[in-house]
C-alpha cells in the first residue's frame, strides 16, 4: 500500500499541475480519452505484471500485440472466419505463445529475456510475412465489433453539459484490475506467486509447485497482450505489420515497475500498475496540452518519472530514519 | 537557423566536390560499374558495362514498409520484365539504422544499381556517397541532393505541399485555425510538404528553401498554422495527437496529414469526437481510410504522388544506365513525377485503379456508398 502512495502522489501532482495550466485538460473529451488509452495500454500492463512478480520478464508483448493484430483482420476480412471464432481463435493462438514461453523457460531452464527476445523478433516476422507487409483493418465494416474499443457507456443521471461517458477499454481494464487484485492478494495461487518471486528455492522447498505457477504467468500475460492486442486492432482500425505494438512492452514493463513491481520478483500490486500506466498515458497527454514541444516529449517524461522515483526513494528513507530515531528512543 | 543553413551550405560544397571526385574515381574502377563517365554541369553520370543481352542486377531501397511500397514495388518488378532485369525490392523495417544494413548488404552483394528512398538526406551522406563509389545510385521519393546521386526520380514535395494548400483553402474559404500532422519532421519531403502547406495559405511566393520552426504558430491573413505533431510512426501516438489537438483547440477548422497513415487516424479521432461538420481533413497518399473518408465525404481531398511511376521509372532508369545508356536522365538530374488531387469527384475512379495495381478487389465499400449516394 505504501508502496502506491509514491505513484499516486505522482499522479496527483502532474493532473493538477496540468489542469491548472490548460483547464481544456480536465474536459470530458479529453479525460474519455485518457482514460481509453490508459485502457488499452493497462490490459497489457496487469498482464506483464504477473510475470515480472514471479521475477521474469516479457519482451514479446509487443510483437504479440503485433501478431494479433494482423491475424484479427486477416482470418475475418481475408478468410471470411466468423468474428466470434476469429477471437477465440486469436486469444488461443496468444495463450499457446505464453504456454510455449513458459515451457522453454521451467523445462528447459532458459533464461526468460532470450526466450522472450526471440519471440519478440520472431512473431514480428511471422505478421509481416502473413500480411505481406500489408496494412491492415476493417475498412468501414464491422462497427459493431469495434464498439468493444471504441464504444462508450454513459454515465445515467449526468446532465448534457457534464455528459461524460466510460470508455469500454477502461471499463474491461477495471474488470481486470478488481480480478486480479483478488487473485493476487486474496487466493492461494496468488501468495504463492509472490512467495515463487521472492524466493524460488524455498517456495519449492515448502511443495509449491513452481513450474506450474511460472508456465501459468506466461500464459496470463501473453493471453492479455493478445487481447490487448484485439483491442488496440479495433480501436485504431489500421494495423502496419512491421511497426504495429513496436515497443509496447516498455510501456507495459515501465508502467509495472512504476507501479511498485520490483523487477527482482515477489513484489507488486496490479492496482499499482494501473496507476503506472495512467500516470504514463497522462505525461504524454499533459506534455501535449502544456504545449511542450514534440521533440522534447520523451525528455520531459523521463526526467518527471526520474524525479517521482528520486522523491519516492528520498521519503522513505526518512521515514525510515524517523522510525529508528523513535524507536532507539 | 543561421547555423543550420551555414552547414546545409558546406554540406553541399562538400556533395558537389564529392560527386566530381567520386565520377573520376569512378571511370576507372572495374567491376560491373568500370563503364565511361559522361561529364556535365552536374557532374559525371556513372554508367555500367552490363551487355545488352545480360541481365543487370538493381535495387529498388524504400524508406520503409507501407501499402505505399506495394504500388511501387509493382511498378519495378513490371520495369524489370520490360527491361530484361532482376530487381531486389527492399523494404527497411526498422529505420536508418536497418537502411544502412540493406545498402551494406547491396555493396557486399556488387548488385548493378541502386535506387533510394532516403530516410535521412543528410544525416545519411556518408553510406549514401558510399553507395554512389561502388555502384550506379539514384534516389526515389526523397532525394538527398547534397551527396554523388546520379539522379532523382520523385515528385517536387514543395509543390505537393502547396497542392494540400489549395485543397485546404477549398475546405475552408473562410480561413481559420489548421493542424499539421506528421510522422517525423527529419525527412525532407516531410520539411517540404509542411513548408508547402504553410507557404499557400498565407500566399508566399514559392521558394522551397524557407523554414518556419515547427511549435511556434505561424500566422497569415486567413489562416493559421497552430502547430505540427510528430508522432515517431506510433499509430496510437497519432491518434492520440490529433485527440489532444481537437481538445486543445476548440477553434480548429482543418488538420492536414503529411503522412499516408495520418488522415485515416485523425479521422477517427474527429468522428470520436462528433466533430467532421466542423473540422475538415485534408490528406496525402491513398491509404483505404482515406479514400474512404473521400467517398464518404469526410475528408475534403489528399494530395497522391504516383508510387508506381517511382517504381517502374527506377528500375528502368538503373537498368539502362547500368548497359551504358544514359538518355534517360535529364539535363537537371529530376525526373519529375507530378502529385495529383484527389477529390470526391475522382475518387472512385483513383481507387479502382490502385487497387488493380496491387491485385486486389475493386472498392466495394465505396461502390455501395456511391450507389447508395446516386439513389
Amino acid at each position: 500500500m505504501k508502496k502506491l502512495l509514491g505513484i499516486l502522489g505522482l499522479f496527483i501532482v502532474v493532473f493538477g499541475f496540468t489542469a491548472v495550466q490548460n483547464p481544456k485538460f480536465i474536459s470530458a473529451y479529453n479525460m474519455e480519452n485518457l482514460l481509453n488509452w490508459t485502457g488499452l495500454f493497462g490490459i497489457l500492463g496487469v498482464g506483464a505484471a504477473f510475470v515480472i512478480i514471479t521475477g521474469g520478464i516479457d519482451l514479446s508483448i509487443g510483437s504479440v500485440v503485433g501478431l494479433v493484430g494482423c491475424l484479427l483482420p486477416l482470418f475475418i476480412m481475408d478468410h471470411g472466419v466468423p468474428v466470434p471464432l476469429a477471437i477465440l481463435s486469436v486469444m488461443l493462438i496468444a495463450a499457446l505463445i505464453g504456454l510455449t514461453h513458459g515451457l522453454l523457460i521451467t523445462k528447459l531452464n532458459l533464461q526468460p529475456f532470450v526466450v522472450t527476445l526471440c519471440g519478440l523478433l520472431i512473431y514480428r516476422g511471422v505478421a509481416r510475412f502473413i500480411t505481406a507487409d500489408q496494412t491492415m483493418g476493417f475498412g468501414n465494416t464491422h462497427g459493431d465489433l469495434r464498439k468493444l474499443a471504441t464504444g462508450k457507456l454513459a454515465i445515467p443521471g449526468l446532465t448534457e453539459a457534464t455528459k461524460f461517458d466510460l470508455p469500454i477499454p477502461f471499463l474491461i481494464l477495471f474488470i481486470l484490475m478488481v480480478v486480479g487484485a483478488i487473485f493476487l492478494d486474496k487466493t492461494i495461487w496468488g501468495r504463492y506467486l509472490l512467495a515463487l518471486g521472492r524466493n524460488e528455492q524455498a517456495a519449492r522447498y515448502s511443495g509449491i509447485k513452481t513450474d506450474r505457477l511460472t508456465i501459468m504467468s506466461y500464459v496470463i500475460c501473453s493471453t492479455l497482450a493478445g487481447f490487448g492486442g484485439i483491442m488496440f486492432m479495433l480501436d485504431l482500425n489500421s494495423v502496419q505489420p512491421s511497426s504495429h505494438g513496436s515497443f509496447y512492452e516498455l510501456y507495459a514493463i515501465a508502467a509495472a515497475v512504476l507501479g511498485g513491481c520490483s523487477l527482482r520478483g515477489g513484489e507488486g500490486s496490479i492496482i499499482g500498475v494501473v496507476i503506472g500506466m495512467a500516470v504514463l498515458r497522462l505525461l504524454y497527454n499533459a506534455s501535449n496540452l502544456l504545449g511542450i514541444p514534440t521533440q522534447l516529449e520523451f525528455t520531459i517524461i523521463g526526467a518527471v518519472i526520474l524525479a517521482g522515483a528520486i522523491v519516492d526513494e528520498v521519503a522513505k528513507r526518512l521515514v525510515h530514519r524517523m522510525r529508528q530515531a523513535k524507536q532507539q528512543r | 537557423m543561421k547555423n543550420l543553413l551555414l552547414m546545409a551550405g558546406l554540406a553541399c560544397l562538400v556533395g558537389i566536390t564529392g560527386c566530381n571526385g567520386n565520377g573520376d574515381g569512378g571511370s576507372g574502377a572495374g567491376g560491373t560499374t568500370g563503364g565511361a563517365a559522361e561529364q556535365d554541369e552536374f557532374g559525371p553520370i556513372k554508367t555500367g558495362s552490363v551487355g545488352e543481352d545480360e541481365k543487370p542486377t538493381v535495387s529498388f531501397v524504400t524508406n520503409g514498409i507501407a501499402s505505399f511500397w506495394v504500388v511501387a514495388e509493382a511498378g519495378a518488378n513490371k520495369a524489370a520484365e520490360d527491361v530484361n532485369a532482376d530487381v531486389l525490392v527492399k523494404m527497411p523495417a526498422e529505420g536508418v539504422a536497418d537502411q544502412k544494413r540493406i545498402l551494406e548488404d547491396l555493396l557486399t552483394q556488387g548488385v548493378d544499381g541502386v535506387a533510394v528512398s532516403a530516410i535521412d538526406p543528410s544525416g545519411q551522406q556518408d553510406i549514401l556517397n558510399e553507395v554512389g563509389e561502388n555502384t550506379i545510385f539514384i534516389t526515389h521519393d526523397s532525394d538527398s541532393p547534397f551527396t554523388n546521386r546520379c539522379a532523382y526520380i520523385g515528385m517536387d514535395n514543395y509543390d505537393a505541399g502547396r497542392m494540400a494548400g489549395k485543397l485546404v483553402k477549398e475546405a475552408i474559404p473562410d480561413g481559420g485555425e489548421v493542424m499539421i500532422f506528421v510522422g517525423r519532421l527529419e525527412q525532407l519531403n516531410a520539411k517540404l510538404r509542411r513548408q508547402g502547406v504553410i507557404d499557400e495559405l498565407l500566399d508566399r511566393e514559392p521558394d522551397s528553401s524557407r523554414y518556419d520552426e515547427p511549435g511556434k504558430p505561424v500566422e497569415g491573413e486567413k489562416y493559421t498554422i497552430l502547430d505540427t505533431r510528430t508522432d515517431g510512426f506510433d499509430f496510437a501516438k497519432a491518434k492520440a495527437e490529433a485527440q489532444d489537438a481537437i481538445n486543445k483547440y476548440p477553434d480548429l477548422k482543418c488538420m492536414v496529414g503529411l503522412f499516408a497513415y495520418n488522415p485515416p487516424l485523425m479521422l477517427e479521432a474527429v468522428k470520436e469526437a462528433g466533430k467532421t461538420d466542423d473540422i475538415e481533413i485534408v490528406a496525402f497518399d491513398e491509404e483505404d481510410g482515406t479514400l474512404q473518408g473521400i467517398v464518404d465525404g469526410h475528408i475534403h481531398g489528399t494530395v497522391v504522388q504516383n508510387p508506381y511511376e517511382y517504381g517502374y521509372q527506377s528500375v528502368k532508369m538503373l537498368a539502362e544506365l547500368a548497359r551504358g545508356d544514359s538518355s534517360s536522365v535529364p539535363e537537371d538530374r529530376f525526373m519529375n513525377i507530378p502529385a495529383r488531387q484527389i477529390r470526391k469527384d475522382n475518387v472512385i475512379e483513383f481507387w479502382t485503379e490502385l487497387n488493380q495495381l496491387l491485385g486486389k478487389e475493386p472498392p466495394e465499400g465505396a461502390a455501395e456508398t456511391s450507389k447508395k449516394e446516386g439513389e
